[in-house]
């Protein structure tokens, strides 16, 4: 569903009716409004002890009423769409501004059709929970028929499609249907009497095409692979030292080093650490990175964000030199600049933040091995669970749940379960080798930043000449 | 107000036992909230919202489903049901899905826990605007280095009616009363660190109002200047605001769910003595005023005073319904309610007459974590490697604030070199972790 008409006729609402509600949440003097409708339905199915044991259903429906003034923000949302209850939550959110004497003028509505950036050519509402099945029970048999250790296999199919219906007061009015799902496998293995565990995951904005054979097949396999190289793994000796960041998932680097103090709301407010950096050179020349929300099927992308801007190409960091924070209308009008598209939310219960999308390095000149053989003494890292960062301070960590010694240019023993941390700026200057495999990482990346937001990461393999390792002393 | 979700709830158990289902769990809940935000001196954000939420666990069968939804018109609800229990039928057959035992059930109120204010709706916008202007204003032009200021004042009133076909029927009510705080101050070169404070009670009298600002400025400007250590080992005190991080994987590790999956360093050690025997870990559900007190858990089931770890012996896990079945060993409760720890039997309380000050004082020299930056637990093993931000101190006296540190070590290892528990939670979270000391600890530096 993404007909207008259809989108108006599942909310329940007339242009009319949208310009009513903006004009009621403008009524106070506030200088912009808008008006986020959203219909999603989410399904999971589970798999344990190799039998389907649970299977869910959500659906969730609302509508969010947004009000800005300056800086300043109103926001109310209601989940009943009758005129009463939306015209009560555009008055509360209209209360954020204080010139009830200002006239707003008549309102425009004109359908703003933006470029595609996902489509689900098979809809996961076609399929029922017994199309989903045999893939779970095809992840199961292959993990368990791989390595004798496997205790137990744990996965998951999560779908959904949510419909939105936007419409401001610049007279913006679009739809989008916005389809997601993750696929995800763990693994438990045991060995003289030693337990370890493993995870896989991957997840588009995609229809029910995304469930092939193959990609169970590559899940299976990479669950098994990074559940076995932990036994053997032991932690290295802490301190400082260089790391190689492998290709892809070390993405997580860029989000949490330096992705979130780029986000111009806390630039705007002067508390990140690159608040004074706009147009500096901050790190190599050999180095670009790009915030991406135009990737077709990108687990990060989007076709026009929650304040309806069109989505598109970022580049955070253009040849070293920082070149665009990442904004949404709030920061964008402060830096009098054009919004980037990064104004998203985790659902109309929230207010538009700067949110990434993909977040990832260009590839450089070098070469992986090379990279490797420079590194007398160090660790290799490409397996992460999670990362945070204190934007202030800038300092920031990701926790390696596994990768390898570097020993006179070599990797050497599995190294498993530290947390790495850095310093933001100075993480960035220490990058001093960027490789030619730049990879976009498709798990479940979910940022986390007062509202959950669905995100991906990417990077080539780099070298960064100093990191402080989590390890034994 | 909450009678028309009790009559959704039971109108939603009917149509799913008229669909086919033999057993039906129905939660419906309502949550109401408001909060206003400055920003520096100006008011910076206001949200207000009314939420609520209809909850179906279904059993046809022997297959079970989870499902929810916003949407309870009569038609639109019964179509819902009719799919879910459709799509409940098509998974595996699994007789261990059952609702749990009746005499397990919470069977009625016994006394008022307090937890709603009835006062709730009489806190005017203007007096919620006014709270957070006044935070503000004790940070804001205090101090030279302050770049940034934010306060908030948050209320929420949360409503939750419980029912299921084997008879159980409960309802809870809580409000709860926020002010928070940042401040922001400008360093040596670009760094601008960070410090947040935040009180919060269940009743807007008690609910303390002055200083959060204050004690926020301060938390930041002493942050600055802080300088990396040399990798070694150094005892270790853990602030009462984050402690809790350090107790959290090992009631993971007790979860049932992770018992069932082998998924856990602590599988196979119910009435082991893996910790000091003078350690216990207790959960106290019945605290009048507290804010994770509670009757029942997510299944009914009545909650009751229990040593989680008692003189040092792993004494129970947390086991539903489902994974007693699975296990073979009897339902305890789905998780603690009202946690804390300490050496002796002794449930923490809020004298605080061995707080963090004292404990600084009986460990020499070391770490005072005062916040976790990132990091993670194995499941399987307890081995941990955390980011931290603190302080070093010397004979209980703060030198410097400390910047990019992880400490690393294995989370039973770290509880046998516990040193001392203090006796000053803070009364503002579920889980009353007092501020906690070990010996000897693995951080890495320089």
């Amino acid at each position: 569903m993404n007909h207008p008409e259809e989108m108006k006729a599942l909310f329940g609402v007339s242009e009319e009716d949208l310009k009513r509600l903006v004009s009621i949440a403008l009524s106070n003097g506030g200088d912009y409004a808008d008006l986020y409708f959203e219909h999603s339905i989410s399904n999971e199915l589970t798999l344990r002890d190799s039998e389907i044991n649970g299977a869910g259903t959500h659906i969730d429906y609302g509508v969010g009423i947004r009000v800005l003034s300056g800086e300043k923000t109103g926001y109310a949302y209601t989940e009943i769409t009758t005129m009463k209850e939306m015209e009560r939550a555009a008055r509360t959110a209209s209360a954020i501004a204080s010139d009830p004497g200002r006239n707003i003028g008549p309102l425009n509505l004109s359908l703003k059709d933006f470029p595609k950036r996902y489509k689900a050519f098979v809809p996961w509402a076609d399929k029922s929970v017994s199309d989903r099945i045999p893939f779970l029970r095809e992840m199961d048999s292959l993990v368990f028929s791989a390595d004798s250790r496997v205790n137990k296999v744990m996965a998951r199919i999560s779908d959904s499609n949510t419909n939105i219906l936007f419409y401001n007061s610049d007279g913006v009015f679009a739809t989008d249907e916005r389809p997601m799902c993750s696929v995800a496998v763990t693994c438990i293995m045991k060995a003289d009497g030693v337990t370890e565990n493993g995870s896989a995951s991957r997840s588009f904005r995609s229809g029910f095409e995304m469930l092939t054979g193959e990609l169970i097949k590559e899940l299976a396999d990479e669950v098994v692979s990074k559940t076995s190289m932990q036994f053997g793994a032991l932690r290295p000796s802490g301190g400082e030292m260089p790391v190689v960041m492998g290709s892809g998932s070390s993405g997580i680097l860029l989000h949490e080093a330096i992705g979130h103090a780029f986000e111009a709301d806390f630039n705007r407010l002067g508390t990140s650490i690159f608040s004074d950096k706009l147009g500096k050179k901050i790190c190599s020349s050999d180095i670009s990175v790009v915030d991406d929300g135009t990737i077709f099927a990108n687990r990060g992308s989007i076709s026009f964000d929650d304040e309806g801007i069109e989505s598109q190409k970022t580049y955070m960091v253009k040849d070293g030199i920082l070149n665009s924070y990442l904004h949404d209308r709030i920061s964008a009008e402060y830096y009098k600049t054009s919004p980037t598209g990064n104004g998203r939310r985790e659902s109309f219960r929230h207010m538009p933040l700067p949110r990434m999308r993909a977040t990832y390095m260009e590839g450089g000149s070098a070469k992986e091995s090379e990279i490797i053989a420079s590194v007398k003494r160090g660790i290799f890292v490409d397996n992460f669970s999670n990362g945070q960062v204190q934007i202030g301070a800038g300092d920031f960590t990701f926790f390696v749940k596994s990768g390898y010694l570097i020993e006179n240019g070599k990797l050497t023993s599995p190294v498993k379960d530290i947390n790495i941390i850095g310093n933001g700026p100075e993480a960035l200057a220490d990058i001093v080798a960027v490789a030619d495999n730049p990879v976009i990482d498709n798990g479940t990346w979910t940022c986390g930043k007062e509202q959950y937001c669905a995100v991906s990461c990417g990077m080539p393999t780099v070298l960064v000449n100093k990191l402080t390792v989590g390890g034994v002393n | 107000m909450f009678a028309n979700l009790k009559e959704t709830a039971r109108r939603a158990m009917d149509t799913a036992r008229k669909e086919g289902c033999q057993d039906v769990r129905v939660g419906s809940d309502m949550l109401i909230q408001s909060s206003f935000s400055v920003r520096n001196d100006k008011l910076d954000r206001l949200h207000q919202s009314t939420g609520s939420s209809l909850y179906l666990q279904l059993y046809v069968d022997g297959r079970y489903g989870y499902f929810s939804t916003n949407r309870t018109e009569e038609k639109e609800l019964s179509s819902f049901i009719k799919n879910a229990v459709e799509a409940t039928r098509l998974i595996s057959y699994d007789p261990d899905r059952v609702l749990p035992q009746k005499e397990l059930y919470f069977k009625g109120k016994e006394f008022d826990l307090k937890q709603f204010d009835n006062s709730y709706d009489l806190v005017t916008p203007e007096q919620k605007k006014e709270i957070a202007f006044s935070c503000a204003a004790e940070m804001f032009g205090k101090d030279k280095k302050v770049v940034s200021v934010n306060c908030e004042y948050g209320d929420s009133m949360e409503y939750y009616y419980m029912a299921d076909t084997g008879g159980f029927e409960g309802e809870m009510k809580q409000t709860l009363f926020t002010i928070s705080s940042e401040c922001t101050v400008k360093d040596r070169g670009d760094a601008r660190p960070e410090a947040w404070w935040y009180e919060s009670s269940l009743m807007y009298d008690s609910l303390i109002k002055e200083g959060i600002g204050s004690k926020a400025m301060e938390r930041a400007l002493s942050r600055l200047n802080p300088r990396k250590m040399k990798s070694g080992k150094y005892n270790m005190v853990i602030e009462n605001t984050v402690a809790s991080r350090v107790v959290s994987p090992i009631i993971s590790a007790l979860n049932g769910s992770a018992i069932q999956q082998k998924n856990s360093f602590l599988e196979g050690k119910l009435g082991s003595r893996l910790f000091p025997d003078n350690l216990y870990f207790m959960d106290r559900p019945h605290i009048i005023g507290a804010e994770g007190s509670r009757f029942y858990d997510g299944e009914g089931i009545a909650t009751k005073n229990l040593n989680i770890i008692e003189a040092g012996v792993i004494n129970t896990y947390f086991i539903n319904t489902y994974n007693s079945r699975k296990l073979g060993i009897p339902v305890t409760i789905e998780g603690p309610s009202v946690l804390s720890c300490s050496l002796g039997e002794n449930f923490p309380s809020e004298s605080s007459v061995n707080g963090v000050s004292e404990i600084l004082g009986k460990m020499e020299r070391g770490i005072l974590v005062t916040g976790f930056n990132g990091g993670n637990t194995n499941s399987s093993s307890g081995d941990f490697s955390f980011g931290v931000q603190g302080f070093y101190f010397e004979n209980g006296k703060i030198l410097h604030p400390i910047k990019e540190m992880n400490v690393t070590g294995n989370i039973i290892t770290l509880w046998n070199n516990v040193a001392h528990i203090g006796d000053d939670p803070r009364m503002t979270s579920r889980w009353l972790i007092p501020t906690l000391a070990f010996e000897s600890v693995n951080f890495n530096g320089n």
